[in-house]
Formats: structure tokens, C-alpha cells, sequence
């Protein structure tokens, strides 16, 4: 199933009339259209101490909203229980979801530690949300090593990390549209949705701790 | 074209493990993310997202061997001395400097100065902004000075084993490897190697001077066959007289038996890359750099049969493992014990004779095994021998990988009741996969006598040839292990394996397996008594 895609009013939240539309279809991926398929984010979007810094050239952000159905899969959380991801994602909190494998030594560290200041920054907040990270890398990502690279980042109760099998993580990638080949092939990606049966607001590129908790308020009060 | 690949000199260096010198400084920094003060590296982007130590080091993104990859659309370019001191490249043709994915083409010259800018403020030579992904890096001017004098020389030595017509592999066979398994898994790689030089005589040049097709149809391939002797503690010092006299740029296939530390530890010392498919007992160390196995084998049998015993509905009190003293079998006994020890169960491990009749398992397990758990980590000739009746024991759990898989010769009343470890997709699911080899081996007339070694050994000599053809030129070892690891990823084709992959720190392609039973009372048919399970 293809998700519906459309771009949610980036003019108007970024102040930049006339912006090229962008759809970051799996073509951005590989890296073709690259220049026209992106939008800066830096420019405005944070709400907190870092948001005046300049931009750097790659630093580019695009979000878009998507109807993703979460598939009928079972994972295995970092505490060795096997759960359903839809019981997951629809235990009542706000979802915010990204990608990552234990392996990945230059994008995954930026994604995770970016998690990290999104969860210090949500304070009081915290537990009302669920963060949740997937890995690519199934095989080798065993609870153990998930539950390892949970405490590197610290993630409080509220982020949790879940691996599976194969078909399993196959079919969730696809589901959200972040599937790529192989491992060493991903892009940084988050995905958050407010509640269940409401669409994902998906975020393509190194959003910081900042774009994100903006991102997440503005959706959790949208009316 | 001899101009062309003048660069690529035939020298062999002295090899790292004899003559050690310490990691220099600028290595600790790049490889370990350690300042000569011993302090961590850091690095900062904006919005603190920073990194330190470790996960600072430029090994993480820029790779061993300096030539950067490639994350997603993020591209690392290569930083070695050879690509920052000289404009950047202009195209694919440019034969002074190995092809890479990431080069940039339109950069200016580094000096020493602006290079040191673009590691400390991430400006480049040409004034440009790097990208988010790149940290910026506080580092005093002694450290800078380290850490250039490091990329100067990183990646630019000789390549060993790599002359203007002919690249030389080698592979190893250790005293103790069954004769009739050597000659089925040289009949492969010398055919592979035939096939590989007749497609360059076969007239393939075209008029077109691209790199790839140059690359393509000037170096044919040269097989050497390392047969060690003697006992285990001179085999390191044979190979490091073999790549002397011989020097090689990889490694292809081995075969060996119980002890392989030495090969392992002669590949990682040396800085060779060496691509093994077959040995079933190989060395776990997996930040290694250069030894890659397709499988734990053994030991991943070890651990999948000792997580069905801790799973088993009514917990074991006792297992008893049998198995011949100086088999493989001994090592994986060894790690099965040290995983039930603290479970509270007790192990009781019986080591056969060497050689001896096979008969006398029977007796063995009638006097020892009353109440336990049983684990034959046994070879077919024992496993023919077993007596008729099942003994009554809880459960009974074979090696597949000595037994023989499918194919074991348990009497018909153990079939259906043994359960046997399986690390390989079952046969079904193989079955298109495995057309490759098997018709491969048809079409050169290749007796299978070992199908799954044989086609191992295809499958590595394919994976080398493609990542090569892949690299055009680029031959550097450090690349050619880096590639590999993103190569094997992408294999659809992949034998008696479900799937392939690794990355860095990991060094066992495959990575689980099935438990499975044979099914009725003869022949090699077999079910799957568990889904695939990775331990
Ligand atoms: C987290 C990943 C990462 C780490 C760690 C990292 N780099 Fe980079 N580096 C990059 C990326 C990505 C680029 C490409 C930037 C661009 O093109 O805008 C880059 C570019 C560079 C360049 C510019 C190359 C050119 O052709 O202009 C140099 C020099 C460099 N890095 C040196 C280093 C050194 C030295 C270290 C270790 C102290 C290091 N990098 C650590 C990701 C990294």
C-alpha cells in the first residue's frame, strides 16, 4: 500500500513563500533531486536556545505528513518481552518514532543522541510519550545489545528499543517507507503521530532536539 | 597503460607483526579517538550533538583504510594525504589515486593549514561549509600535526601481491583438513580462477579507455596454495614465509580442522584480508579487522542447541555431551558447558578416544546417560554406529554440522526424534539459490563431493570477483574488507544461507539457524522443528 503523501503547509510554517513542493518519495534517497527535494528547517522552525544558529548546507529538513498503516507485526522489546507493534503504538501516547542499528557509527549516533536531548527537554512531559526505536539490523541486534545501547543514551522508560525477525523488520520498514536495500544504506528519518488513526508526521533528514519538541507540541495541541 | 598503473608497485612492506611498531599517535586519534594526552577526541556540531572518544574517531565515518562510504545520501569522502593535497578529482580516469565513491570532484588543494580549518571549523579549501555530519574537532596544534602527518601516509603504501598484469590470491589448507575435502574445494577455486582469466583472453577489450573495462581486462588472476605442515605453533611463521616469498593481496577460502587461531591470528596480524567460507570452528574476536567467516559454524551450533536446553518445558538436571577428543566437537562441548554451568545444571562431558570403534558409543551412552540430556557432537562414522533402540532420555540434539545435515546416517529410530542443529536455510528454501552452483559445477564437470563447502567456496570466490569489479582499480586491502562488508549485504545469491551481512565489529556473515528432525525412516528428507532462530 502507498502511503498518501502531501505536503503540509511549509510556507506558511517557515515563512517561505513560494517553495519548490517537495516530495521526498524514494528517489531522495538516492540521492537524486536532492537540492529540490528539501527544505530548511534551521531557519525558524526551533523554538529553543539553538534555533538562531546559521544553517549548515546539509542540515536540511523535510517533513511531510503520510498515512502509514502500522503493520500486524509482533517485535521483541529490549526487556525481552514479545509485544504487538500496534499495542504498541496505540497504547494511548503520542508516538515518535525513528530507525537505527547498534553497528551504525556516523548517522545512528546523531539520530540517537538527538533522541536523548529531546527526552531531556521534554521534562515533566516525558512519560506521556512514547519513543520508540527500531533497529535495521535484526540479527545482530539481540534485546541485550539493544538494552547496551539504551543505557549509552541514556533512554529513560519512556524510549524503548525493539528487534525481531527479519520478515518482522522487513515489513516495518516498508510500512513506513524507510527501506532501502540494506542497512548501510539508511537515511535519518522521524516519524510522530499525536494518536491513533491520525496521520504521521514524517521528518526526513537530521532534525535537532529542538525541530522535534516544536514538532511534537505544535502536534499534540493541533486542535 | 604501463604509465597508468606505475602506481601500483609490487613491494612488499614488513608486515606489522614482526617488526610492531607502536601505533604511532595520529593513528591512536583516527583509529581510537584518543589525543596523545590520552584524553577522548572531541567533536561538536550545532545544537550539541557532539561525539567524544570513540564515536569521534574518524575510523567511525572516514573508515580503516581512509576512503570513506557512503550512509544513506550522506557521502564520507576519503581524506588520505593523496586526495587532500591534490585538487580534487576530475573524473573516473584519473588513475594516480584509487576510484571511490565519495570523491569530491571540484575541491581545491589542501594545505596543510586549510586542512587543519576544515578539521578544527569544517571550512574546506575551497571555503565551503562541510556538512552537519562531519564534527568539528578541538585539537591543539600538536595533535593537528599528528594526526596530518597520519592522513599523509594513511592508504598510500605499496600494495602487496597486486604487479601491472596478475593479482595474486592465496588460500590456506592447515595438515589436519580431510584430503578428499582439499581437492573438492580446489577443483572450485582453480576452476573459478580459469574461468576468471579465459573471460580475459576471450577478447572482452573494447576501444573504449574506461577505467573499468582497463581495469577489467589487464590483471588476471593468480592462485597460490598455502598447505601448511607441522604442528599449529609454526604455522603462523610458514605463512608469514609464504607471503614473503609470495606476497598476495587476499586471501580465498581455507580449510582446516581443529586448531585455526594461527591462520586467524597470521591474517589479522599481517593485514591481509581473508575471506573464509569453510571453517567450521573459527576464532570469535570480531573487532578483528581482516579474518571474515561466512558463519560461527560449530559454535554457533554450540549456542543454538544450548538455548533449546534452557528453554526445554521441564528443565534438565544433567546433560551429558559425548564426543572424540581432538574433533571440533571438544570446543563446542566447551562452550555448551560454560553457557548451562550457570543455569544450575550439571554437564558431564565424555570425551572419546581419538580414533577408536564407533561401537562404543552405544556402550558410552547406555552407562552414562540415564536421565540427561544427550548432545552428540559426533561425525557420521559414530553417528551410523548408534544402537538401534533410542535410549530413554529426555531429549537427544545433534550436531548437523559433523553429522552430516540431511544427509546424517542416525539408525531410523533416532531420526525423528534427535533434534539436530541446522545453521543453513533449509534445503527447500535454497533450493533456486543453490541452481548457481549447481549448475555451475555441472557445466565444468566439478564432482560435488562436499555440496555445501563447494558451494561456499563459490559463493566467496563470486563475492571477491564482484567487490573487485566494483572497486575498478582501488586495490587497497583495508577498502577491499570495507566493501566486502557492504557487498555481502546486498547478495541475493547466497547459497545455503538465508542472508549475508556485516559491518564493522561484526565478522560472521550469517548470523542463526533451525533446529530441525529428519523425517521418516530413511533418505534426506527433514522439517524444521523451530523457526529460523538467532542465538
Ligand atoms: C560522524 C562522521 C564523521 C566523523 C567522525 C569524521 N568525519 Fe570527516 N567528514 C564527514 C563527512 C560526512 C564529510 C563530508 C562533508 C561535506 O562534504 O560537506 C567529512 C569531510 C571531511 C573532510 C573534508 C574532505 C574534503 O574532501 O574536503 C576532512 C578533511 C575530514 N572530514 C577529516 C576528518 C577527520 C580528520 C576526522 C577525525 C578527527 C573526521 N573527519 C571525522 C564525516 C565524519
Amino acid at each position: 500500500m502507498r502511503p498518501i503523501r502531501t505536503m503540509l503547509g511549509i510556507a506558511l510554517a517557515f515563512g517561505m513563500a513560494g517553495a519548490p513542493a517537495a516530495y521526498a518519495g524514494d528517489e531522495m534517497h538516492m540521492g537524486m533531486n536532492m537540492d529540490m527535494s528539501h527544505m530548511d528547517m534551521s531557519g525558524g522552525a526551533g523554538t529553543g536556545p539553538h534555533a538562531h544558529h546559521h544553517h549548515m548546507e546539509q542540515q536540511k529538513v523535510t517533513r511531510m505528513t503520510a498515512d502509514y498503516s502500522v503493520p500486524q507485526i509482533r517485535l521483541v522489546r529490549d526487556d525481552n518481552r514479545t509485544v504487538s507493534l500496534p499495542d504498541e503504538m496505540n497504547d494511548g501516547r503520542p508516538v515518535i518514532l525513528n530507525f537505527i542499528y547498534t553497528a551504525c557509527t556516523a548517522v545512528c549516533p546523531v539520530t540517537s543522541r538527538t533522541f536523548e536531548q529531546l527526552q531531556d527537554m521534554l521534562g515533566n512531559d516525558r512519560d506521556k510519550v512514547h519513543m520508540i526505536s527500531i533497529t535495521i539490523d535484526p540479527e545482530q541486534d539481540t534485546p541485550e545489545r539493544l538494552s547496551a545501547y539504551a543505557r549509552k543514551y541514556d533512554a529513560k522508560s519512556q524510549w524503548r528499543f525493539y528487534t525481531g525477525s527479519s520478515e518482522a523488520i522487513l515489513a516495518a520498514q516498508r510500512a513506513f517507507d524507510v527501506y532501502h536495500g540494506d542497512k548501510m544504506n539508511h537515511a535519518p528519518v522521524t516519524l510522530l503521530r499525536a494518536a491513533p488513526g491520525q496521520s504521521w508526521l514524517r521528518i526526513d533528514g537530521f532534525a535537532s532536539a529542538d525541530e522535534l519538541l516544536g514538532e511534537y507540541r505544535k502536534l499534540v495541541h493541533a486542535p | 597503460m604501463r604509465t597508468l598503473t606505475a602506481l601500483i608497485v609490487v613491494v612488499l612492506l614488513v608486515p606489522g607483526a614482526w617488526a610492531a611498531p607502536a601505533a604511532s599517535r595520529g593513528e591512536v586519534l583516527y583509529r581510537q579517538g584518543l589525543l596523545p594526552t590520552g584524553e577522548p577526541l572531541r567533536g561538536t556540531r550545532e545544537a550539541d550533538v557532539n561525539v567524544e572518544g570513540a564515536a569521534a574517531a574518524c575510523v567511525s565515518c572516514h573508515r580503516r583504510s581512509g576512503l570513506g562510504s557512503q550512509e544513506g545520501r550522506y557521502i564520507i569522502p576519503p581524506i588520505i594525504g593523496r586526495y587532500l593535497f591534490r585538487p580534487g578529482l576530475r573524473n573516473i580516469e584519473d588513475m594516480n589515486v584509487p576510484h571511490v565513491e565519495g570523491y569530491r570532484p571540484n575541491r581545491s588543494a589542501y594545505t596543510d593549514e586549510t586542512l587543519a580549518r576544515a578539521i578544527r571549523d569544517g571550512i574546506d579549501a575551497d571555503g565551503r561549509e562541510l556538512n552537519y555530519l562531519m564534527p568539528r574537532f578541538k585539537l591543539d596544534d600538536a595533535a593537528m600535526k599528528d594526526l596530518i602527518a597520519y592522513l599523509r601516509q594513511l592508504t598510500s603504501q605499496p600494495v602487496p601481491g597486486v604487479t601491472e598484469d596478475t593479482l595474486h590470491f592465496a588460500t590456506i589448507i592447515t595438515p589436519d583438513t580431510d584430503p578428499a575435502k582439499r581437492q573438492a574445494m580446489l577443483s572450485v577455486l582453480e576452476q573459478f580462477f580459469a574461468d576468471k582469466n579465459s573471460f580475459i583472453r576471450g577478447g572482452h577489450r573494447t576501444m573504449h579507455a574506461s577505467r573499468e573495462i582497463m581495469y577489467r581486462v589487464t590483471r588476471q588472476w593468480k592462485l597460490h596454495v598455502w598447505e601448511l605442515n607441522g604442528p599449529p605453533e609454526t604455522w603462523e611463521q610458514q605463512l608469514h614465509e609464504r607471503l614473503t616469498a609470495e606476497p598476495v593481496f587476499a586471501v580465498i577460502s581455507g580449510l582446516g580442522g581443529k586448531t585455526w587461531a594461527p591462520v586467524h591470528r597470521f591474517c589479522e596480524h599481517e593485514g591481509v584480508p581473508c575471506l573464509l567460507p569453510n571453517i567450521d570452528l573459527p576464532v570469535v574476536a570480531e573487532n578483528d579487522f581482516y579474518p571474515v567467516y561466512f558463519s560461527k559454524g560449530i559454535l554457533l551450533e554450540a549456542q543454538l542447541i544450548s538455548r533449546q536446553i534452557r528453554e526445554m518445558e521441564s528443565r534438565p538436571r544433567k546433560v551429558t555431551q559425548i564426543f572424540r577428543r581432538g574433533d571440533i566437537g571438544e570446543d563446542a562441548a566447551a562452550a555448551v558447558r560454560s553457557s548451562l554451568l550457570p543455569e544450575g545444571m550439571q554437564v558431564q562431558d565424555i570425551a572419546l578416544p581419538e580414533s577408536g570403534l564407533p561401537q562404543m558409543v552405544g556402550s558410552v551412552l547406555k552407562d552414562n546417560s540415564a536421565g540427561s540430556v544427550v548432545v552428540l557432537w559426533l561425525r557420521p562414522g559414530d553417528l551410523a554406529a548408534l544402537p538401534e533402540a533410542l535410549p530413554q532420555v529426555p531429549s537427544v540434539f545433534i550436531s548437523g554440522l559433523m553429522g552430516g545435515l540431511e544427509h546424517s546416517p542416525v539408525p531410523t529410530s533416532w531420526r525423528e526424534a534427535a533434534h539436530m542443529s541446522y545453521p543453513f536455510d533449509l534445503p527447500d528454501q535454497r533450493r533456486i539459490r543453490m541452481n548457481f552452483p549447481s549448475i555451475w559445477f555441472k557445466v565444468h564437470n566439478i564432482p560435488v563431493v562436499d555440496e555445501r563447502m563447494q558451494s561456499d567456496t563459490y559463493l566467496a570466490c563470486g563475492i571477491l570477483a564482484e567487490t573487485l569489479a566494483e572497486m575498478l582499480d582501488s586495490f587497497v586491502r583495508d577498502y577491499l574488507v570495507e566493501r566486502v562488508e557492504i557487498m555481502l549485504s546486498h547478495r541475493v545469491i547466497t547459497g545455503y544461507y538465508p542472508r549475508l551481512g556485516l559491518a564493522p565489529g561484526q565478522r560472521f556473515a550469517s548470523k542463526g539457524g533451525y533446529m530441525v528432525k529428519l523425517a521418516g525412516k530413511e533418505g534426506n528428507r527433514l522439517v524444521a522443528d523451530s523457526n529460523w532462530i538467532v542465538p
